[in-house]
């Protein structure tokens, strides 16, 4: 049984190629046709709303299993949008966990350092010390508490979920979802990508002056990728047949939160340089080996997890990126490149470095027109933008986001007004 | 120089650019791209092209972990020319204004480190 639409369901296969068949008005016309408001992309109000509506309450993608494959291993995460550090870690006892990194004497930030391996943690101020499992194990002085109980002080654990190697985790202290049942069908979909096997990644890391939806946005369409990636992307995935490089298809539902679409890849897409045609061939060939890989299909699917991941798995590579709020008007991209296995010669590295910096080069086309797109908006010369047919996915995307924070708004309502009464 | 070969036997063509482009990281060799002049990375791309494959197969033939000194050059330079084969394939005239966005990217991780340390 599916809980998702797809639309439209035509996709032909020509001598092993996709022909392009373009998705029309009236396929994606149930999300909603008219301007959207752009309050949401400049609101000071509005933004911390989605903090406390969004952020702390839906699962977040953090990490990757690999991260923290033996016991002690761990990793510290910041949520900065919410002040909020997370020790993750692998405990002596095999099982993987994510607490506040916070000590429970007087919530002390516990560790300082951003990875390492560790039986224990030793709290800077008074040496407060926590098994890697999160057992309060010793306390300088103990006698000088008033009746401290060791065992009722673990550190204090956020709830933690693991779906194809991504770690997940979710603030609230009673999540209203599995991670499961919050991804849905598209728990499949990422496990579907054999990504769980990838041990190895590459990472680069860029600040924007805008909006995290805006940023995101940008991801979500093709439509800019004629007038900003001719060089990066053109004909490889632009042709005559589809000169904006139109995706084939959109799969969600109105009432999902994530979506996804299915890239075009232009069959006929001859390299521009010799040196791009030999990391290509390099690239098969290693993925050809490598089971992190989307090689046996031609299409390249793209699909965009609620509230801020994408994850990109193409004939050559895949990729996620996650977009991290910093402020109203400001947000992190990170992007990492799954591999599977460390370099195993020359070539592997050649390759693997080539498809890294090509894609650098993709996000570093769109970095100062996301931000002459933030700047636009936050002049609030505009109260509404338009999007066509595809850019539905930026609509999709829209309509969740307004939902969250319109029932987070009436939530704190009726606690106001029950309070009053 | 000394007059000891930096590089391979075979790739002594390339000694002239190990100076500009043999470079340890990825982060770096990025950098390096963005601070180079036009002329820089054509001669260094007409140059280094024609013995890509070559020195890949080159390298191919030696473990990884048992790389000299030379043979380690050799990668650095060949790594760097997938970033500027990407400055002369696809940005052309483009690069100097892209070069501005690209400052402000920094790669983290790269599987090369994931290698040594991992």
């Amino acid at each position: 049984m599916s809980d998702i639409d797809v639309r439209p369901p035509r996709k032909t296969e020509t001598n092993g190629s996709v022909e392009y068949v373009p998705v029309t008005k009236e396929d994606v016309a149930f999300v909603g046709t008219g301007p959207v408001p752009t309050k949401p992309y400049v609101d000071e109000q509005w933004y911390e709303d989605e903090k406390e509506a969004i952020f702390r309450r839906v699962w977040l993608h953090v990490g990757r299993i690999d991260e923290v494959a033996n016991p002690g291993d761990f990793i510290v995460r910041e949520i900065e949008a919410v002040g909020v550090s997370l020790l993750i870690v692998r405990g002596n006892d095999g099982n993987l966990r994510a607490f506040h990194n916070v000590c429970m004497h007087r919530g002390t930030e516990l560790v300082c350092a951003t990875e390492g391996t560790a039986r224990s943690f030793s709290c800077p101020y008074h040496k407060w010390t926590y098994a890697n499992t999160g057992e309060l194990r010793g306390v300088p002085d103990n006698g000088n508490f008033f009746d401290l109980d060791k065992t009722k002080f673990p550190l204090m654990e956020v709830a933690l979920d693991v779906c194809a190697g991504f770690v997940f985790v979710n603030l609230d202290r009673h999540p209203k979802q599995t991670l499961r049942e919050y991804l849905g069908t598209w728990a499949d979909s990422l496990e579907g990508l054999n990504i769980d096997v990838s041990d190895v990644f590459s990472e680069y890391v860029y600040d924007v002056d805008a909006n995290w939806k805006v940023a995101y946005d940008n991801f979500q369409e093709i439509y800019h990728g004629r007038f900003v990636h001719p060089r990066s992307i053109g004909r490889s995935t632009m042709a005559p047949e589809n000169p904006f490089g139109y995706p084939t298809k959109y799969t969600f539902r109105e009432e999902n939160l994530h979506r996804s679409k299915t890239l075009w890849n232009n069959p006929h897409f001859t390299p521009d340089g010799p040196i791009e045609a030999l990391a290509s061939e390099l690239t098969r060939a290693g993925m050809a080996k490598g089971p992190v890989s989307g090689a046996k299909r031609p299409s390249t699917e793209h699909y965009y997890i609620f509230p801020n991941i994408t994850v990109l798995s193409s004939p050559l590579y895949t990729f996620t990126q996650t977009i991290w709020p910093l402020g109203p008007a400001r947000c992190r991209s990170v992007i990492r490149m799954y591999w599977t296995g460390a370099d195993k010669n020359a070539s592997t590295r050649f390759a693997r470095e080539y498809r890294m910096a090509a894609l650098l080069d993709i996000h570093s086309e769109d970095r100062d027109i996301i931000e002459a797109a933030q700047k636009g908006l936050s002049s609030r010369a505009l109260d509404t933008v338009l999007f066509q047919v595809h850019e539905v996915t930026c609509r999709h995307f829209a309509a969740a986001v307004d939902r969250y924070v319109t029932d987070y708004r009436a939530e704190v309502a009726a606690k106001r007004s029950g309070e009053a009464l | 120089m000394s007059g000891e070969n930096r590089l391979p036997e075979g790739f002594g063509e390339l000694e002239r650019f190990a100076g500009q482009w043999a470079i340890e990281t990825s982060d770096e060799r990025k950098k390096a791209r963005i601070r180079s002049t036009p002329e820089e990375r054509q001669a260094f791309y007409e140059a280094a092209t024609p013995l890509a494959a070559r020195g890949l197969a080159y390298l191919d033939t030696i473990p990884l972990d048992t790389w000299d000194e030379p043979a380690q050059e050799l990668m650095r330079i060949l790594l760097s020319l997938a970033h500027i084969s990407l400055a002369v394939e696809k940005q052309g005239d483009e690069e100097a204004h892209h070069a501005i966005n690209h400052a402000h990217f920094t790669i983290t991780r790269s599987t090369e480190t994931a290698a040594t340390t991992g």
